[in-house]
């Protein structure tokens, strides 16, 4: 660089308080050195360019769907990841300080984990309280003793650290149990690569994806078996579930749930379409206690029962090891200092932040006389147990809180409150300062541990909190490393490819029953999405007022429709006009805008989301971005819009279901004819039918069917011009149950869905024990029964009505024997004890 | 004295259940006092195999898994034990603040390993009416034994021995307020009124002759074993108000009863199901 950048540019104009650390600018206002560049860049930029790089980012985010749940949220719990466009810098000199300092702190703590479920040497020797040990309740007892492969009970360690005024780090915390966050910060790092392209290709930035290429290696050299690895994850409403089936897709791994494992003879199998597939490494999100309710304390019936077996056998690993959550203690913090000059014979290299465990009388002397200045913490954390700062509470707080210590003084410890280094966020089109902590990630590699070059920046909420989580609206930033490219070290972003051309392992060719049973829903959702779209894009054009003449259809069969369909309640049907309307406005604004009704369109096609998200895999990019227009496209819409202007909606619902055609034809054009494609396909030929079925018993079995309502459901089953070309104008009842039951050339016929399930549920695979194949059956005998009946027979409302319950029954028979067979996920109980 | 013991523990079903895993402790501890002579585990249906281990307490663990459906699960454990009564009542001259004190000081591996009994755990937590509870009772100045004798007469003075008022999953502060419960009940009370004050108490479960006409004969039974230093574990019956003597025949020691459950069961299938426990404990 020729100059120094300017100090008061148009966009880089950021004068932040010297109070505290600056982390881009130094205490004369200059831009540290390492932060040059990055400004210069934003100012060559422009405030106008830059802020449509932040609107890009987001586009990015959107279309990715990165998220994460917000607990006791009653708007949908699911939010968008919030991430700033500036970077959080830093340079290579200072990283290679971290980098030492975390690497030992992780081997620490694994000796530290090692001696603990082992020997015990350390609490004997006095160089650890057993109190850290013996009453912290992550000390899992029947984790005593258990073997682990290498010594390796810490796989995967996260440390939260923060930037004092002085410019030192500390450690706040320790996370050894599942830490999160690394995938998104991998995903920040897409998002900042593709929305700031120049900027950042003019720092030399360290990659990140050598660093999982050799997590996953780390975590298979350690599994004893064939090395074949799943993710477990709690489910979909943990607040990173983005992240588990993120890492899932990244290290191409099933993504599992406990149920979808069995421990048979102390062995981890895997339950497939096709039977038991084994597994060796379990790579968990599950919290400790929640992964095997035979032995592990929870009331839940989570995880996998038998599962300590398997790992005392010595037949699967688990990372990290069970129990490790036994070193997120804060109460350890103070004893570190000797424990690393005993166990590795160093001094440690990074000092966690001063922290006083109540458990000695000298310590305890010391919080009780600073209460005020300290941050009180339990011990030993647990649920609605928060930090607490002394200087928030009054005088009777205090003295309560001074009472608590006392009484059991070893459930606390205090810590320095340490105010935190800022950095410059973007707000408003300007920088702003704001207070950041940076949680960085080391893991075993297979030789020994490494951190993650970058980390998971985080920004308080406010400028003046100190408090940051991503729980209560922090923000993130994507953390820039500054170091030397080499190419051959530090494989493309492609990091599924492991290190010195190392080969894959097999993943299994079987459809794990999880995968198939996402694929029957996603097809389910989809058709069922589509066929509500219908039913709306009908129902819209009453609003209008205005009944053209080739449209036969009038307000009382959409709203006799709507009745049967229960959306509506029945004395609409004698209500006046206006009050007809005014009510038919209400409910199509709600089934389209709202998002909780399980009848509406936004909770459906949240379903659609939920199910195709483990399975992002296994669908094309085109199908997944379609599907993810078709979310916006619901989200953007509201109420009064539909109110105000019925013709605009009508416009966006027939956009809907062009989106929809379109990820149908998608979804059949690049999926290959797997078992997999089967289920998708029985999953949609299920719902038609049952929709086809419904359609009938709500717009025809009613009440005698007059030509409006007969137009109504031609119309809905898009089969007005089929219909027309055969039978003219004249609409009768025969002709059009002939088109939507039996004819089997007609795609949404009844008959055609039951003809296409035959087929499909035929070549589906059948492992010799299982009872015999009623779900063959089961459809032969239903595709037979309308095949045998005589339309003319139906014309009574009455007559129809109960045939079409027996096909709907039927229906519902075979989706549960399918589900019975193939996708059942049965949730264990616990016997009685006395 | 001789004991011949039969446990029988049977799962009734309301459907089939397609497998199960289960872990007994139902095997009598080694003890200084206590000789297992013979020992069966039986099950039914037939397990492929049942494998035995010792859990962090030194209690043996017996694991099996059924994969044939059933609607029936029986357990029986039998054989015979041989007690020999202690030589005389233990004595300790510590009292109560001596022994907190010796147990908080680590000073010799004996006072370390059992001051991992003086802390909380799931079934028995800290309650501040605990502390209360016994505070009279364990004043610092009392010996501990003494003290630990006078608690257990206190329990079983205050509450009553209620079957089927509580449930395993009943917490122990309703445990305080209601006043009445079982064995296990009364055990948990005991256990954390000492541990309030900084003592060390094991939970013990075991099995009570027929004929003693004790309450909890019959069934499986849970007392209280004291730490006092220079003499170990002490054993109290605060259902009965009695030191056990002649009449106890350990099976495990924990922290609690999740540490002992006798037998502990996951199945897949099988809806509602009834459990049904006879124990029968008579001279050999």
């Amino acid at each position: 660089m020729a100059r120094a950048p300017q100090l008061e540019g148009r966009t880089w104009r950021y004068r932040p308080d010297a109070s505290f650390w600056d982390e881009a600018v130094g205490p004369e206002g200059l831009a540290r050195p390492h932060w040059q560049r990055f400004a210069e860049s934003l100012e060559h930029m422009g405030t106008g360019e830059f802020d449509r790089r932040l609107q890009g980012a987001r586009q990015i985010i959107r279309t990715n769907a990165i998220t994460y749940n917000v607990y006791g949220d009653p708007h949908g719990s699911e939010r968008l990841w919030p991430l700033d466009p500036v970077p959080l810098i830093i340079s290579e000199e200072e990283w290679s300080f971290l980098e030492t300092a975390i690497s030992q702190r992780t081997r620490l703590l694994n000796a530290i984990l090692n001696d603990c479920y082992g020997p015990q040497r350390l609490i004997e020797q006095h160089r650890l309280p057993p109190e850290l040990v013996f009453a912290n309740p992550s000390f899992l007892r029947p984790c005593h003793g258990v073997p682990v492969p290498r010594d390796i009970r810490l796989h995967f360690h996260a440390v939260d650290l923060a930037r004092s005024a002085d410019g030192r780090w500390w450690v706040i915390a320790d996370r050894t149990q599942v830490p999160s966050g690394a995938g998104y910060a991998l995903e920040n790092r897409l998002v900042s690569v593709r929305s700031l392209p120049n900027i950042f290709n003019r720092h030399s930035v360290r990659p990140l994806n050598h660093f999982f290429s050799a997590r996953r290696h780390g975590l298979l050299s350690l599994a004893p078996g064939n090395r074949r690895m799943v993710l477990l994850t709690p489910g979909p409403l943990n607040e990173t579930y983005f992240e588990h089936s993120y890492l899932a897709r990244a290290f191409g791994i099933p993504l599992v749930e406990g149920a979808d494992l069995t421990v048979r003879d102390d062995h981890v199998y895997l339950k497939t379409l096709e039977g038991l597939d084994p597994v060796d490494m379990i790579f968990r999100r599950q919290d400790d206690a929640y992964c095997d309710p035979l032995e592990l304390r929870g009331e839940s019936l989570l995880g996998i029962p038998g599962l300590l077996r398997a790992v005392r056998a010595g037949n699967v690993a688990v990372a990290n090891s069970l129990g490790s959550g036994l070193v997120e203690t804060p109460g350890h913090k103070a004893f570190l200092p000797g424990l690393c000059q005993h166990l590795l014979g160093e001094e440690l290299k990074m000092p966690s932040v001063a922290t006083w465990w109540c458990g000695q009388p000298q310590e305890r002397r010391y919080v009780l006389d600073h209460l005020r200045e300290l941050v009180i913490k339990p011990t030993f954390p647990r649920y609605g147990h928060g930090p607490v700062l002394g200087s928030s509470l009054d005088r009777q707080a205090l003295d309560e809180l001074a009472a608590q210590i006392r009484m059991r003084p070893e459930q606390y410890v205090a810590q320095e409150v340490v105010a935190l280094s800022t950095a410059p966020v973007w707000s408003d089109q300007q920088l702003a300062q704001q207070h950041v902590m940076l949680r960085a990630y080391c893991a075993w590699d297979g030789e020994g541990y490494t951190v993650m070059p970058g980390g998971l920046t985080r920004v308080s909420s406010s400028p003046q909190s100190a408090v940051v989580s991503m729980q209560e609206g922090a923000t993130s930033k994507d953390t820039w490393v500054l170091g030397r490219m080499d190419d051959s070290a530090y494989p493309r972003m492609a990091f599924e490819s492991d290190p010195a051309g190392e080969e894959r392992p097999p993943v299994s060719p079987q459809l794990p029953s999880r995968v198939a049973d996402n694929l029957f829903w996603l097809g389910r959702y989809t058709e069922r999405v589509e066929w509500m779209v219908r039913v709306l894009r009908a129902a819209v054009p009453s609003l209008l007022g205005e009944e053209d003449f080739t449209h036969q259809i009038r307000l009382e069969s959409v709203l006799r429709l709507l009745v049967g369909y229960g959306h509506m309640p029945e004395w609409i049907l004698n209500a006046a006009v206006p009050k007809q309307l005014q009510q038919l406005e209400t409910v199509l604004g709600s089934m389209i805008h709202d998002p909780a009704g399980i009848s509406g369109l936004g909770w459906n096609l949240k379903q659609i989301r939920r199910v195709a998200w483990p399975i992002k895999e296994r669908l094309s990019t085109d199908t997944w971005r379609v599907l993810q227009e078709l979310g916006d496209g619901a989200a953007g819409s509201s109420a009064s819009f539909v109110r105000h202007r019925p013709g605009a909606m009508l416009a966006s619902l027939d956009q809907a279901i062009s989106a929809l055609a379109a990820f149908a034809g998608l979804l059949s054009d690049s999926t290959t004819r797997g078992h997999g494609w089967r289920f998708l396909e029985i999953g949609r030929r299920i719902e038609r039918g049952l929709q086809i079925t419904e359609l009938l018993r709500h717009g025809l079995a009613g009440s005698v069917a007059d030509e409006s309502s007969m137009a109504l459901v031609l119309q809905i089953a898009d089969s007005t011009i089929t219909y027309r070309s055969r039978h003219l104008t004249t609409l009768r009842v025969a002709p059009v149950l002939e088109l939507l039951l039996a004819d089997e050339t007609n795609p949404r016929s009844a008959g055609f869905q039951l003809a296409t399930l035959a087929e499909l549920v035929a070549r589906l695979p059948l492992d010799a024990q299982s009872a015999p194949h009623i779900e063959k059956a089961l459809a032969a005998k239903t595709l037979g029964a309308l095949r045998l009946v005589n339309m003319r027979s139906l014309g009574r409302p009455a007559a129809l009505k109960v045939f079409l319950n027996g096909l709907r029954s039927d229906l519902y028979d075979l989706s549960e024997a399918l589900t019975g067979r193939y996708l059942t996920h049965v949730m264990p109980s616990r016997l009685k004890s006395l | 004295m001789l004991s011949r013991i039969t446990h029988k523990t049977r799962y009734t079903y309301e459907g089939p259940v397609s497998h199960c895993l289960t872990e007994a402790r139902l095997t009598p501890r080694l003890l200084p006092g206590q000789k297992l002579l013979e020992w069966q585990l039986k099950v039914e249906p037939q397990p492929s195999a049942i494998t035995s281990r010792q859990d962090y307490f030194g209690n043996d663990v017996s694991s099996f898994a059924v994969f044939d459906a059933h609607m029936e699960l029986v357990i029986t454990a039998s054989g015979v034990v041989e007690l020999r009564p202690p030589a005389e009542t233990p004595h300790s001259p510590w009292t109560t603040s001596e022994t907190r004190a010796y147990l908080a000081s680590l000073a010799e591996p004996a006072a370390l390993r059992a001051s991992e009994f003086t802390w909380e755990s799931p079934f028995v937590p800290w309650l501040a009416e605990l502390e209360a509870y016994s505070a009279p009772t364990l004043a610092p100045e009392r010996p501990v034994l003494e003290a630990a004798q006078a608690l257990m007469t206190q329990v079983y003075r205050d509450f009553a021995y209620t079957p089927k008022a509580t449930s395993i999953e009943t917490p122990l502060s309703v445990v305080m307020e209601k006043r009445q419960g079982v064995c296990q009940d009364f055990a948990h009370v005991m256990i954390g009124a000492l541990r309030a004050h900084g003592l060390a108490a094991r939970y013990v479960s075991g099995y009570l002759h027929n004929d003693a006409g004790f309450e909890g004969a019959g069934a499986s039974h849970a007392w209280v074993s004291v730490f006092a230093p220079g003499v170990g574990w002490v054993d109290y019956d605060p259902t009965n108000n009695v030191q056990p003597a002649q009449g106890h025949i350990t099976l495990a020691l924990g922290r609690d009863f999740g540490d002992v459950t006798p037998v502990k069961g996951i199945t897949v299938g099988g809806g509602a199901h009834t459990l049904e426990v006879d124990v029968r404990v008579v001279p050999a």
